[in-house]
């Protein structure tokens, strides 16, 4: 049986692909060992030796920055004993020293003392044959680093396909880069790892009803703030859905507002010139009279570039810069890391007011955020039993919106605000990992009987 | 901010510390049953409420939080306008997270009162352990220490900030947005 099933007018997905224990350990097998994963930034580990721990699929990794300033990720294992190395979040280091007999590596890796090693191992034991275990391939764009398990993997750049240049909407637009503000928050939510991909890859069709009272605190931008914009050409908000192919996704929003040139609303206007040269025509719309963009990195990053009024005052604006991984702990359960991005090139004032707005709305404690665990947390409670995950979960929303070939963005691009076409393309590539069909290694996936499933 | 090297204060006399712990009970149990209009009354209009990122440092020196990056960060207006709003007549409907509401409950203890450079302004530090209570779910708690600001006014104490620093590295706590 596979968990999702596509016939005419119908996509449907199995309940067992988020709450059966089966799937989420053919997920850690197939995803989580396969595809490219989300890690960090750059900008976390300034300097030689700066580190932070994170984990890869489901493997604990450092990042570190080495002497020769590259960017190292090693696995967080001594090779000789397998205790972890680091224990502490981040931190700055010339080397890694294993606490149980001493193994030391240095922050490339490369395993540079060993206790005793002439009484313990003799005159022959060459070191250089233990290096701390590494991905398959590390790789970035912007400073957002990524690595895969897999050595068969394509390069990054092939696996991001056209969500680089979306990526580089978003990240790329500013002559001095992006940083993180600080060190990312972490949270457990009580549900499966991908409700909030499947989100915050592109549902807006949840928007008006679950973020209704964001609507009611004049959130969004209105008709007397969009007058002090520029020429109104409308009274709605124009959305687009993009499947950025292999299971990425992104969705547009644009403010019915009209100028001579560009207007990157709710970002500092020193800024913006910078912006205009940076991106290239098709990005600029994209940033141009920006709403929003958001978007989900196959498999577990969400992107979300949001301009919000009245985060800090009645009617004050301001952008940010949202990212967050989802970690599968147990099928529902998962642990949510959060990076707020901010332009290199701003001032404290900024970034502050930039960080209060994520926070106060998209944040771990955020109006938008809490509603939508509750949806997201909701869907796992009503999954406690066994016969319900044999029923199916409806994705057939919107299946007959116009592709926009106009626009030259890269990708399909949908002119639909509120579809489901972005929700299905992250279902289908998911199919190809898990269900075993397209690139994935494993034969197909049969499900566990009901009376042993979780 | 760091919080480090205040600390040569002496604690207040028992008269002054009953007074600024029952000060804090009273401001908890406000929250607690969500009497919210009363618990604006308690607090200057100047309050700022931060929960910074908590982390594990490499050293036991640094702090366990990063100041540059917040779980909540908000103000006393911020609150009325976002946070408390959502739980009037008008609104609570629309409200998911607040209706069925989470089910808080502090237990605040060792509670340190010390004099500061200005008369009749205090600074209060306990702490807590928060339990929420969500639907049918088990509870979940969670335990920090509060650094609070608390300063005398004509017709009473009023809370002018809190900053909270959590054990829990890793949040998992059923619904974070709450004065903790």
């Amino acid at each position: 049986m596979r968990l999702v099933r596509e016939e005419s007018d119908r996509f449907v997905v199995s309940r067992r692909a988020w709450f059966d224990a089966a799937v989420l350990e053919r997920e850690r097998d197939t995803i989580f060992r396969q595809a490219w994963l989300f890690l960090g930034h750059e900008s976390e580990i300034p300097e030689p030796g700066d580190y932070v721990t994170r984990r890869l699929g489901f493997d604990p990794v450092i990042l570190v920055r080495g002497e020769d300033g590259e960017v190292n990720v090693v696995a967080n294992t001594c090779r000789h004993r397998g205790v972890k190395l680091c224990r502490s979040d981040r931190g700055n280091s010339s080397h890694f020293r294993c606490p149980y007999h001493g193994w030391t590596y240095s922050s490339a890796g490369e395993l540079t003392g060993v206790t005793n090693v002439l009484d313990l191992f003799g005159r022959d034991f060459d070191k250089s044959h233990f290096p701390l275990y590494q991905p398959a391939q590390v790789d970035s764009v912007y400073g957002l680093i990524f690595a895969t398990w897999d050595p068969d993997a394509p390069t990054l750049e092939q696996y991001l396909g056209p969500a680089l240049w979306y990526l580089g909407s978003i990240f790329g637009a500013f002559d001095d880069g992006v940083e993180v503000l600080g060190f990312p928050a972490r949270t457990i939510v009580g549900t499966n790892w991908k409700p909030e991909s499947e989100n915050v890859g592109g549902d807006g069709y949840h928007t008006p009803i679950t973020h209704q009272s964001a609507f009611a605190l004049g959130m969004f931008a209105g008709p007397q703030d969009l007058e002090k914009m520029g020429k109104v050409t409308g009274k709605t908000y124009t959305g687009r859905v993009v499947d950025a192919t292999n299971g990425h996704t992104f969705r547009v929003h644009h403010l019915p507002v009209e100028n001579e040139l560009p207007t990157f609303f709710g970002l500092p206007e020193n800024l913006w010139p910078e912006m205009s040269r940076n991106l290239d025509r098709g990005q600029t719309d994209v940033q141009d009279r920006l709403s929003l963009i958001h978007g989900n990195v196959f498999p577990n990053m969400t992107l979300l570039n949001n301009y919000k009024i009245s985060t800090e005052a009645r009617g004050s604006a301001c952008r940010y810069f949202r990212v967050t991984t989802q970690h599968p702990i147990s099928p529902d359960r998962n642990e949510m890391l959060w990076w707020c991005f901010v332009p290199k090139a701003t001032d404290h004032a900024w970034r502050q007011q930039s960080q209060r707005a994520y926070l106060r709305t998209s944040g771990p404690a955020g109006l938008f955020q809490i509603d939508d665990n509750e949806n997201f947390t909701g869907f796992a409670d009503a999954h406690s039993g066994t016969v319900l995950l044999d029923e199916n979960v409806e994705l057939e929303g919107v299946n007959n919106s116009t592709v926009n070939t106009d626009l030259g963005w890269p990708g399909t691009v949908y002119d639909a605000d509120k579809s489901e076409e972005t929700i299905r393309a992250f279902w289908r590539r998911w199919s190809e990992y898990v269900d075993g069909v397209g690139e994935a290694v494993l034969p197909p996936f049969e499900p566990a009987p009901a009376e042993v499933a979780r | 901010m760091s919080r480090h090297g205040i600390d040569v204060a002496p604690l207040v006399n028992a008269e002054l510390h009953s007074e600024l712990s029952a000060f804090l009970a009273y401001e908890s149990e406000l929250v607690d049953s969500r009497r919210f209009h009363e618990w604006v009354m308690i607090v200057d209009p100047s309050f700022t409420y931060r929960v910074p990122v908590p982390l594990t440092p490499d050293n036991p020196s640094k702090n366990g939080y990063d100041d540059s990056a917040f779980v909540i960060d908000e103000s006393r207006q911020t609150l009325i306008d976002h946070w408390f709003v959502r739980f009037e007549p008008e609104m609570w409907e629309m409200a998911w997270a607040e209706n069925p509401p989470v089910r808080y409950r502090h237990f605040v203890t060792n509670v340190r009162v010390r004099e500061t450079e200005v008369t009749d302004v205090y600074d209060v530090r306990s702490n807590v352990m928060v339990s929420a209570a969500r639907q049918s779910s088990p509870t979940s708690t969670l335990h920090a220490e509060r650094f609070d600001v608390v300063a005398r006014e004509e017709d009473g104490l009023r809370l002018r900030s809190r900053f909270v620093v959590t054990d829990e590295s890793v949040l998992d706590f059923v619904q974070l947005r709450v004065v903790f």
